[in-house]
Parts: C-alpha cells; sequence; structure tokens
C-alpha cells in the first residue's frame, strides 16, 4: 500500500495527475431506460482489440503470397499450438465486430444521437464501419482458397462498373486484370498496415468526440441521476465484454472456421459464390436487378442508388433538423425502420435460400 | 519399273487377289479423286450414291487409294462402260466369300502396307483363316463376319478413330450385331446371351462406363482378326495376360493341377467367362451362393481354408473401414489427418495383396498380408486417437473458459450491485 503510494505520489509530483483523477472520479453516464445502447461502441472496440492482438499474432506464420498463403494458414491451423483457436477467434471475432458495430450505429440513429452538435462523431463512425467492411472483405481473401477467390473476383468486378475510371480502379486494386497473386499482396498491405493505421486514428478522435461532448441522451426518456463512470460504468462495460468473449469462444471453440480447398485460378468457379452476410443484402439486390433498365445496365444503376442511400444515410445530421430542434421526426424513423427491414430481410431469405 | 514393283507385289502377296495396279492408287497422305465418286455422288439411287458419300471419309480414299482399289475398273474415264469395263478387272459388288482376299491383297503385303503405316500388322488374313468366321467362309457360309462386317465397307476408319465400329469401346456392339442375337446364334451352338452377361462385367463398367481403354473388350480375349473361344486349358493365360499376379498366385496353388486333371478351366470356374462380376470376399466359403462350395463342401481342407481366408479378409475391412471413419470425422472436426490417411492406403494396398493371395488357397499367405494391413491400421488408429484427445482438450479448455468467464461475469454483476447500493 505504501509503495502505491509512494509511486502515485512520484508520477503526481512529475506529471500533476491529481487532477485527472479528479475528471475520472467527476466524469458520469446518463442513465434512462435506453442505456444499453451505450455499451455496443465499447463492445465493437474490444472485439477490433481482439482482431488486433490475434492478428498480430497470424502475422507470426501468414505469407501473403498465392503459392505459401493457403498453406501457411492450414500451417497455422494445424501445427502452431494454438493456432487453430487465434485464427478461429480472428475469423468469428471479425464478424462480431461488425455486427456489434451495425448494432451501435442503429442504436445511435433511432436514440437521433447524429444531430447537432455529434455530426464529427457520427461521419467518424460511418467511416469506421466503411473501414470494418473492408477489413471483411480484405481479410477474406487472405487465405486464399476457392471461395475467397471467386467472392473476390466477384466482389472487385463491381468496381469497375464505376463510370469513366471503373477499369482503372480495377486495376488499381486487383493489381493487374484479375485476382492474381499482385492481388493477394495488396490486401494483405491494406489489411495489416493502410486499414489499421486509418481506423486507429479514427477511432481516437471519434472517443476523443464523445470525451469531449459526453454520451448523447435520447429526448423524452425520463432521467434518472447520472451513473458514475468509474467504476460504474467502467465495470458495467467490461461485464459486457465479458459475454462477447464467451460467444466469441463458444463460436471459435464449436464451429471452428473453415480453411476450405485451396485457390484454383483455371478452374471453373463452384455454385453458390456467395459474400461474406454483411455484404449479402447488397449482393442478392443486384442480382435481382434485371440486365437493363431504362437503358442503363441494371447493375449500375443499383450501385448508383446503394451509392445515393449511403451517401443519404451518412448525411442524416444535415437533413434531419426536427430533431437537431429537439422534436420528433417521423420521417427519420421510417427512414431507419426502412433500412433495418430491407438488411434484415434481404439476409434473412439469402440464407433461406429464397434468391436462386 | 513400276509394272516390275507391282508384278513383284502382286507375286509377294499370299492372296490369290492381287494388289492393285498403280494406275488406281494416288500419292500416299494425299486424298484420292477420281471419276466414280464423282458420278456415283450424283445418282439418286441411294444404294449407288451411299457409298460414294461415305468414300470421302474413308481411310483408304484419304491415302489416295481409289475406289477401284478394291471394285477394279478406270476410276479415270468418264464413260461408265469404260470405267466399268470388266476387262480392266472390274468386279463390281463383292461377294462375301472373296471379301477377305481383296482387304488381304493389300493387308497381308508387308511392302505394300509400308507405305502407309509400317507399324501396321500384316497377319490379318492368315489370322483371319484360323478364325472360326474364316473357317465356316471356307466352308461355304457365307453368313459370318468377313472384314467388312465389321469395319464398314465404305467409310472404313482405322481401329484408333472413335466413331470406328472397332474402336475398343464400340467393338461390344458391333460384334453384338450378331452374337447378341440368339436366333442368328442357335445354329452354332452359341447361346447368344455372351454380350448381354459381358455388359454385366466388370470389363464393360471400367471400359465403356469410365471409359477405361485398357479394359479388355471382346477380341482382347478371343483374337481380333483370329477371333476363337480360347480352349478350357488357355483361359487362365488368357486372363493372366493381365492378370499377372492373380495368375502366379493361382500357379503356385494346389488348384492348378487339380483344375488341370479335372479339365476345368480355372479363373472362369470361380469368376464366369462373360459375367465377370466385381469379386466379394463374400464369395469365399462353402455356403449357398459361395464359390469354393461348387468343388469343397463343409468340413473338408478346402472348407476350412476358405473359412479361415474370409475370416482374416473380413476381420482386416471391418477394422479398416472403423479406422477411417474415426480419421475422416477428425479430419472434418479440423484435425491434420495426412499421416494417418497415408497408413489407411498403405493398409487398403496390403488388403488388395491379400486379395490376390486369395488365389494360393493358402490362408497363411493370406494371413501374412492381412497382418500387414492391421499394423498400418493400428498407426492410424493411434493417429486418430491422438486427434480425438486433442480434440477433446479443446473442448474440455473451452468448458473450463466458459466456466471462468461466465463466474468472473456473475462476481463482476455481485461487485457492481455492492457498489451501487453503496452510492
Amino acid at each position: 500500500m505504501k509503495l502505491a503510494e509512494k509511486l502515485w505520489k512520484a508520477l503526481d509530483e512529475r506529471y500533476d495527475l491529481a487532477p485527472l483523477l479528479a475528471f475520472a472520479k467527476e466524469k458520469a453516464v446518463p442513465r434512462h431506460r435506453h442505456d444499453w445502447m451505450y455499451y455496443f461502441g465499447g463492445l465493437t472496440l474490444f472485439f477490433f482489440m481482439i482482431q488486433v492482438a490475434t492478428g498480430i499474432l497470424l502475422l507470426l506464420y501468414y505469407r501473403p503470397t498465392a503459392e505459401a498463403a493457403f498453406e501457411s494458414v492450414q500451417f497455422i491451423m494445424t501445427r502452431v499450438p494454438f493456432g487453430w483457436l487465434i485464427r478461429s477467434i480472428h475469423s468469428w471475432s471479425a464478424n462480431l465486430m461488425i455486427a456489434s458495430a451495425f448494432v451501435h450505429m442503429f442504436t445511435v440513429y433511432f436514440a437521433g444521437a447524429y444531430v447537432k452538435p455529434r455530426e464529427l462523431t457520427w461521419w467518424t463512425g460511418a467511416a469506421l464501419l466503411l473501414l470494418a467492411l473492408g477489413f471483411g472483405f480484405s481479410g477474406y481473401l487472405l487465405p486464399w482458397n476457392e471461395l475467397a477467390f471467386f467472392a473476390t473476383r466477384v466482389g472487385t468486378d463491381m468496381v469497375s462498373k464505376v463510370p469513366l475510371i471503373g477499369h482503372w480502379l480495377l486495376r488499381v486494386l486487383r493489381g493487374g486484370e484479375d485476382v492474381t497473386g499482385a492481388t493477394l499482396t495488396r490486401f494483405f498491405g491494406i489489411h495489416v498496415a493502410v486499414l489499421p493505421m486509418i481506423s486507429t486514428f479514427l477511432i481516437l478522435l471519434h472517443l476523443a468526440f464523445i470525451q469531449r461532448q459526453g454520451m448523447h441522451e435520447p429526448e423524452g426518456e425520463a432521467k434518472l441521476p447520472p451513473r458514475p463512470f468509474f467504476p460504474n460504468f467502467v465495470l458495467r462495460e467490461f461485464m459486457v465484454w465479458l459475454v462477447g468473449l464467451a460467444a466469441l469462444a463458444a463460436l471459435a471453440a464449436f464451429f471452428p472456421w473453415e480453411l476450405g480447398t485451396k485457390a484454383d485460378p483455371f478452374a471453373p468457379a463452384p455454385a453458390g459464390i456467395k459474400p461474406e452476410w454483411y455484404f449479402l443484402f447488397m449482393f442478392e439486390t443486384l442480382k435481382l436487378l434485371p440486365a437493363e433498365v431504362l437503358g442503363i445496365e441494371g447493375e449500375i444503376l443499383g450501385l448508383a442508388a446503394f451509392t445515393v442511400g449511403g451517401l443519404f444515410w451518412f448525411l442524416a445530421p444535415l437533413w434531419d433538423r426536427k430533431r437537431a430542434r429537439g422534436e420528433k421526426n417521423p420521417f427519420a424513423l421510417i427512414v431507419g425502420w426502412g433500412v433495418v427491414l430491407y438488411i434484415a430481410s434481404f439476409t434473412a431469405l439469402s440464407y433461406l435460400g429464397v434468391f436462386k | 519399273m513400276k509394272a516390275l514393283v507391282v508384278l513383284g507385289v502382286t507375286l509377294a502377296a499370299s492372296s490369290g487377289v492381287a494388289a492393285p495396279p498403280s494406275r488406281v492408287l494416288g500419292i500416299p497422305g494425299k486424298p484420292a479423286s477420281d471419276q466414280c465418286t464423282a458420278c456415283h455422288q450424283a445418282l439418286d439411287e441411294p444404294r449407288l450414291q451411299k457409298p460414294a458419300v461415305l468414300a470421302t471419309d474413308d481411310i483408304h480414299y484419304r491415302q489416295g487409294i481409289t475406289c477401284a482399289g478394291c471394285h477394279g475398273g478406270d476410276p479415270q474415264a468418264e464413260d461408265p462402260e469404260a470405267a466399268m469395263d470388266p476387262k480392266k478387272g472390274f468386279m463390281g459388288k463383292i461377294p462375301p466369300q472373296k471379301v477377305p482376299e481383296v482387304c488381304g491383297s493389300c493387308h497381308s503385303d508387308a511392302s505394300f502396307m509400308l507405305r502407309y503405316a509400317p507399324n501396321i500388322p500384316t497377319d490379318q488374313l492368315a489370322q483371319y483363316r484360323t478364325s472360326k468366321h474364316g473357317l465356316a467362309l471356307a466352308k461355304g457360309d457365307t453368313k459370318v463376319a468377313t472384314c467388312a462386317s465389321c469395319h464398314g465397307a465404305h467409310g472404313v476408319l482405322p481401329a484408333s478413330d472413335a466413331r470406328s465400329p472397332v474402336y475398343a469401346s464400340r467393338i461390344v456392339e458391333t460384334c453384338g450385331r450378331c452374337h447378341g442375337d440368339p436366333s442368328l446364334m442357335k445354329p452354332y451352338g452359341i447361346s447368344g446371351k455372351e454380350i448381354e452377361d459381358y455388359k454385366q462385367s466388370v470389363h464393360y463398367q471400367a471400359l465403356v462406363v469410365k471409359n477405361d481403354l485398357s479394359a479388355p473388350t471382346c477380341n482382347d480375349c478371343h483374337g481380333s482378326h483370329g477371333a476363337t473361344p480360347p480352349g478350357i486349358s488357355s483361359v487362365s493365360n488368357v486372363c493372366g495376360t493381365c492378370h499377372l499376379t492373380q495368375r502366379e498366385a493361382f500357379d503356385s496353388s494346389p488348384h492348378k493341377d487339380a483344375f488341370a486333371a479335372m479339365e476345368q478351366p480355372a479363373c472362369e470356374a470361380c469368376h464366369s467367362n462373360h459375367k465377370i462380376l466385381p469379386p466379394k470376399d463374400e464369395w469365399i466359403g462353402v455356403g449357398e451362393g459361395q464359390v469354393c462350395g461348387t468343388c469343397h463342401s463343409s468340413g473338408d481342407r478346402g472348407a476350412e481354408a476358405a473359412q479361415a481366408i474370409f475370416a482374416s479378409l473380413n476381420g482386416t475391412v471391418q477394422r479398416l473401414a472403423a479406422a477411417r471413419e474415426r480419421v475422416e470425422r477428425a479430419e472434418r472436426r479440423g484435425m491434420l489427418m495426412d499421416e494417418a490417411l497415408v497408413k489407411l492406403e498403405e493398409a487398403h494396398q496390403s488388403l488388395v495383396l491379400a486379395r490376390n493371395e486369395v488365389h494360393t488357397v493358402d490362408p497363411q499367405r493370406v494371413a501374412a498380408k492381412t497382418s500387414e494391413a492391421g499394423g498400418a491400421v493400428a498407426k492410424a488408429e493411434k493417429d486418430a486417437e491422438a486427434a480425438e484427445a486433442e480434440l477433446r482438450f479443446r473442448h474440455n479448455g473451452f468448458k473450463v473458459s466458459l466456466l471462468v468467464i461466465l463466474l468472473t461475469v456473475v462476481a463482476l454483476g455481485a461487485k457492481i450491485r455492492e457498489i451501487e447500493r453503496r452510492s
């Protein structure tokens, strides 16, 4: 006890930490009927940290070339002690992170937390979700198995639909005309260097905004005395993380992520190629569109609609003036439930095999 | 000079019919051009038009040999009278009994054939004369097969061409045109069921269904041009040309002399001749539907040996299947089972060798191979056991960690409640 006190004194003397401690003691989180939603941002962060930790461990053995990638993942899963666990956790945690990020986004949307003054928090959050999807897309190819290879071929092909620069973009993304070892190396670089760097920066910014402005309190909620951040909220958040960890452990142990068969660029594409679940609603929509609508290629129209829709969602803080004034906005609610219903139903129907 | 060559060729030919004169032959490798096809293709009567249409795809025609090469006459004459002038050797339709001689006039002539296909055998006619077909034809039976019956008359294709009726996988249908017709075969004392039987055999499965051209069809056992049933004593020789190890095993067995003494065909006694079904271990024994029971009966030495052989094969099969199931289950659950799979393959190989040893009818020789298989299976089982232990460890580890996590959650919950009550 004495030693700890001595250490605190020495540090406080040098860095003037007492105000920080006072701030931490003062910091509180609003309490209301829906305050459970505050935990999902933290849960997403928790899964992100697991991704960083397990990703670094996988890096020790992974080799990003078309010749060695599949074998190195196979080696990790079969020969490296606990390699199977690390890889399985990395794959499952990626999915849970994206699921948790989606829940976080929708709770923020329905609570109307994106309005002034929190526009930048909403925008950095939206950018982080896009980055998470980028992580998923780039990471999916890395084991270089058949499914990943063909899904990436289909996925990157979408880029070529962009007017004027589409083909150029495709070449930049693939590192050539087709998905090859060059694509793998490129995706690897993006997955382990570019995306983590930008994400870390944006996460810090996102957290700094929240720290500066405090949690948003939804309108019309009966207010309770706020909950101290430390230790009450921190411990509760930690409990949520533990539940997340338990779910992750169960998934990783009982449904080990499969390796599949090595990609063969000359083999015909296997039947029923599907992207990861979080891209399914877009994938199925694009497939449903007719080849041509009013003289424009259906896929181009679909991608344009997704871009416009995404932009509209992104710009919610700008068009939703009512909620900024503290009024109800039924239009925003209708948009929100429409998006939830659309994504949920298309994803579910895709899994049920309705789209053939 | 050319005339001298033709004369020499004619003398060299063993058949009674001379090889065609050079005026009816073109340049080898260059398709023929003659008046016969030009006029006949323009005819309305199908009987006369069809041969000319078929001829352009014919191997002989493509090698520069005109219609006159077989039919005689003058291939370049525009006037039908002159073209089909008997004085110019025109024969018209070749009667069946003359067909082998006409074909043989070139095909039995090694120096003539050298110009077209240096590796082609030239003993077809000689073989044909020894065949059941040839012998019957010599006696004046014109219903039997001649060259054209199998190869076709016009539009003859090389046997390596998949469209040819004598292409390996089509031979059974070609032979079956006559041999699959019991009424046609009755006068010759042949049942006419052979084709139907063959179609149920492993050989037909391999050749026609799986398109494995190394599998035997009719001519591989009976001969092509010298087609004849193999004699009782030569059946094992015929089978043994492909099934070498089985033959060696059989030759070293007491069955070899016993079968010879009884004047019984060897392989055929258990495997049948045309309807050669995939062999099963269950055939071994003296019970109903088991092959040893044909000669042996319960209690004799043969029955005892059969019982011992079956027991050792069946035990290995059961154990191998169980081990494979375990190994594959572990593999499906994400374990690396490469070495175990290699061991299972080794065991399977030993089992194949053990089944080969069945032909020695020596239980000890069979057991020697099945114990080799057993050794390999044991190694695979050990690997499967280790993999199962690892999987159990993983699941138990998960259960323990889940318990720790949940206990922490509960403890944390209690702590939070306590803190919140205090404040």
